[in-house]
């Protein structure tokens, strides 16, 4: 059934993308990035939490050398389907096995190198590390697209919960396919049928 | 070579080699990550490979708890502190009444209406009870007994035991055991499992556990992490435990285990990471593994040899959990079981379904993609197939068929039939003769359009053709959603009323299918999902079903899913919870609602009836929201993403306005004043009418 062996190599695939293509690429970007590269030992620094003996201030070292990269979330949204991080934290990361992450509530920190450590080494309560098996530029572009995606309006400090209080839902994943999801939203549902109800030329 | 360099390597030989696994690339690979094909021995497992049932734990299970280590220590620091004993036993009283022998066999457990000794009640999980002291006419005067907190607030979906006035209660994980006083609500003991906290992270929906099992003073415990244990049911000690599947490849175990014919009947969960489904039957007395039956792969691996007498003829070709595969995907083609387990002793056979097949993409996996979604008859000693009927060839939308198989004797055009009942999640009802695997009758019960009908003839469903996936196109509006007009949540038989009461939702769903690849210990879905209320606006239904004339009685449309089990008693009363925390109890013949009680968290459990030591009869269930559908109100999804918990976000987003989790069991009974007077009047205490 060659069909079907198409599909099961769709992670052989995959790979190969990724060595033939955007292997070159990185080795590029890496030569571009020779200094901004950041050195294993600032990764160190990078608190799990806010709480620090002595009241100082901590501001490692650590950039997103993806930074300034515009197609970076971009990508990111990508590898987060590629590598079934949708498949826990479900798309445009609306939460599932895994947390949300579509909002600031960040257990283990929301810095882009909290972030980016959290998918390295993975976390207790069933998130895997993924830092032997992707490539950095890979976490750095789902960095990007994380913080993109929890960039949730944010009308007050905390977060008030009432029939009165839900106003605002997603486009949803089926219909918009974004790296921004918070700009596309629509009235809020309560359960029932999300607009548009019926795509144009359907009875 | 770079880190970044050789992860890609990592990469490229994995693919080139076909093993769509991805392993560390420091860490040894885990071993034996598949069984290849005709290296397994027959299908069962060695029981050592897996864990060591009497002795202290192995480093091979300890390891587990860690980070991956190429050479476990031979001894690990848990084997010093703890040389017997997995998890902790806490012992709060010690005055078991030893005069109070456990009475020989569950049959004749089941047959005292004191007891509730096994999560259906019975071995044809029928959840009817013969007491009557609450009945229609007192049932309104139903007041609070004692409450006890098992301090986890995920969703609650077990049924407590009850066994000679003691009440047996497992919470989600971390799977924490309790005995109670039945009476009284003193805790008697308290055992604690270790389970691996990363177990929750590839637990689908929600980290929940359906229940325990008993037999011969022993406790029958699942944990999340996919271990088994026995307990000592008076003292809560260890008597054995064993691993019985691995979270790096997904494996999870949230069903209610069945103790019968000297065996305890375990499955494993994961559909939705790929995980090739099995049901394993363990001694009872050392729990090493008697058997195991794949839902994939070839016949000596799925049990089925020559005395396999499927009713429908496409079944008996050899090898078929393979051929109707492409190749090599029944590795990772799913057809859990998670869901309940029947036992007929007469024809020692049990009865179950396997879950969906691996991904939910089905342009992945052209076929029929054997034994998914399958109910199947096996032999209680062996293991082996009797029959087998697939419910959803090639399944479309994710319907699981794990579903309860009620087993049933019933006059049906004038002939006395032993059925099986099967509420399918495909939203049919499906009445089978359960010696051949014969259907009966197949009636839509729900709102279904995804399928017309049921072929007798072939016994194959006719789909509806604009329902079917097409990669990457949205498919709307498809009845049922995911999961089903029915889930996992177990109805009740009266044979007094001869009524089927069926606890189900009513949703249908926006469903988008795309490619996905296989990387063991993550999902394997492939479909974008987005679930809504069903026609009429409402997203539950309690429904009562004659399943002789096949139909619908009466039915109370709820506004969430009825994601809550159901008993139903001698006093014609059914008890159920809702998800917006109001249990109820209604009258068996016309579905009135008799009395409500509005409770700390919504009801997913199970409620169950029992006598107390004081002669009264009680009603327990645990109140605390969860579970896959529950989940937006108990973990951190975000009810603005429709797409959150695979999908059922969509359908449930406004639930956290009406409750968060919670972890209490609460217990219920007439006050004393109306009981004598309930005794000795109602219904001529007719206990003949059972089946
Ligand atoms: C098997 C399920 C699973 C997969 C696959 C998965 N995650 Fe997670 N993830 C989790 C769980 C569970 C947690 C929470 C862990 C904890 O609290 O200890 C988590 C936590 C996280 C966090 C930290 C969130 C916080 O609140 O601080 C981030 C960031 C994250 N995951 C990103 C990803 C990315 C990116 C991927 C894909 C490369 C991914 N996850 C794949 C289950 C998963």
């Amino acid at each position: 059934m060659p069909h079907a062996n198409k599909f099961l190599c769709s992670f052989a695939a995959l790979g190969a993308l990724f060595f033939a293509s955007e292997a070159a690429a990185q080795a590029h970007s890496h030569a571009d990035h020779a200094t901004t590269e950041n050195a294993p030992s600032d990764f160190l620094d990078v608190p799990a939490t806010s709480l620090i003996p002595g009241d100082i201030k901590i501001k490692p070292g650590v950039k997103n050398p993806a930074a300034e990269d515009s197609g970076s979330a971009q990508r990111g949204m990508k590898y987060f389907a590629n590598f079934n991080c949708s498949g826990c934290h479900a798309a445009n990361g609306g939460g599932g096995m895994g947390p949300a992450l579509s909002n600031r509530a960040f257990i283990y920190g929301d810095e882009p190198e909290q972030i980016y450590l959290s998918i390295a080494q993975g976390r207790p309560a069933g998130m895997p590390a993924w830092g032997t098996v992707l490539p950095k530029p890979v976490i750095w572009d789902l960095v990007s697209y994380i913080r993109s995606i929890s960039d949730a309006p944010n009308p007050q400090w905390g977060s008030t919960t009432s029939l009165e209080a839900f106003t605002i839902e997603q486009v949803p994943a089926e219909f918009k396919e974004t790296p921004d999801p918070w700009k596309y939203t629509e009235p809020f549902s309560f359960g029932q049928q999300p607009r548009p109800k019926k795509a144009a030329g359907e009875g | 070579m770079t880190r970044e360099l050789r992860a890609i390597v990592v990469f490229a030989v994995l693919c080139a080699t076909g093993l769509l696994v991805v392993v560390a690339a420091h860490a040894q690979p885990q071993d034996d990550v598949q069984n290849e094909p005709g290296t397994s021995e027959g299908s069962s497992i060695p029981a050592r490979e897996l864990a060591n049932p009497v002795t202290p734990p192995q480093a091979e299970d300890t390891a587990d708890d860690t980070a991956p280590e190429v050479d476990p220590p031979a001894a690990s620091v848990e084997d010093e502190q703890d040389e017997t004993q997995h998890g902790e036993t806490a012992i709060y009283s010690n005055d078991t009444d030893d005069a109070a022998k456990p009475a020989s066999g569950l049959e004749a457990l089941s047959a005292d209406p004191k007891q509730w000794p096994m999560a259906g009640r019975d071995y044809g999980l029928t959840r009817f009870s013969e007491l009557n002291e609450i009945n229609i006419e007192n049932a309104g005067r139903l007041q609070m007994a004692w409450t006890f907190s098992l301090g986890t607030n995920r969703g609650q979906e077990a049924a407590p035991l009850i066994i000679d006035n003691v009440l047996y209660v497992v919470g989600p994980y971390p799977n924490r055991v309790f005995a109670l006083d039945a009476t009284t609500g003193e805790l008697k003991w308290m055992y604690t499992p270790k389970p691996n906290p990363a177990a929750q992270g590839v637990a689908c929906c929600d980290v929940v556990n359906r229940g325990l099992a008993y037999n011969d003073g022993r406790i029958f415990l699942n944990t999340l992490d996919a271990h088994t244990v026995a307990l000592d049911a008076k003292t809560g000690k260890e008597i054995w435990y064993i691993k019985l599947g691995e979270i790096n490849r997904g494996e999870t175990i949230t069903m209610a285990p069945l103790a019968a014919a000297g065996k305890v009947f375990v499955g494993n969960s994961g559909g939705e990471m790929g995980v090739r489904g099995w049901l394993t039957a363990l001694d009872q007395e050392t729990g090493e593994i008697a058997w195991r039956a794949y839902s994939t792969g070839p016949d000596e691996d799925v049990l089925i040899g020559d005395d396999f007498e499927p009713y429908y003829d496409h079944y008996k070709e050899k090898d078929l959990g393979v051929s109707s595969w492409p190749p090599d995907h029944w590795k990772n083609g799913g057809g859990t079981v998670w869901g309940w387990v029947s036992y007929d002793p007469e024809l020692n056979l049990v009865f179950y379904g396997t879950a969906n097949p691996g991904p939910w993409n089905s342009n992945q996996r052209p076929g029929d993609n054997l034994w998914t979604t399958t109910l199947f008859a096996r032999d209680a000693d062996t293991g082996r197939a009797k029959w087998a009927y697939q419910v959803n060839p090639h399944d479309l939308w994710d319907y699981d068929e794990i579903n309860e198989n009620i087993l049933l004797d019933l006059e049906i055009d004038g002939r006395a039939r032993k059925v099986l009942v099967h509420v399918g999640r495909n939203g049919f009802m499906y009445v089978m003769d359960r010696k051949t695997g014969e259907i009966i009758s197949a009636d839509k019960y729900g709102n279904t359009n995804s399928i017309e009908r049921i072929d007798l003839e072939t016994g194959r469903p006719i789909e509806n053709e604009s329902m079917k996936p097409e990669l990457g196109k949205v498919i709307r509006n498809v009845c049922p959603a995911s999961p089903g007009a029915k889930d996992w949540q177990p109805s009740a038989w009266s044979p007094r009323t001869k009524l089927l009461y069926v606890p189900h939702q009513n949703l249908c769903m926006n469903f988008k299918t795309s490619e996905v690849g296989y990387i063991a210990g993550t999902p394997f879905v492939g479909a974008t999902v987005d679930m809504y209320a069903g026609p009429g606006g409402h997203r539950g239904e309690f429904l009562a079903w004659d399943p002789i004339k096949r139909e619908k009685v009466w039915a109370i449309k709820e506004h969430f899913p009825v994601w809550s089990g159901t008993v139903v008693t001698a006093g014609d009363v059914a008890f159920y919870g809702t998800m917006d925390r109001w249990f109820k109890a209604v009258n068996a013949k016309t579905g009135e609602l008799l009395w409500k009680f509005r409770a700390g968290s919504g009801f997913i459990g199970q409620p169950v009836t029992y006598e107390g030591s004081d002669g009264r009869q009680y009603v327990a269930i645990l109140s605390g929201v969860g579970g896959w559908s529950g989940a937006v109100a108990a973990a951190e999804i975000d009810p603005r993403v429709r797409n959150g918990a695979l999908g059922f976000t969509g359908a449930m987003q406004d639930l956290p306005a009406y409750t968060l989790g919670g972890s209490e069991l609460l217990v219920f009974a007439i006050p004393e004043t109306d009981r004598a007077e309930a005794r000795n009047t109602y219904g001529g205490g007719d206990h003949a009418a059972r089946q």
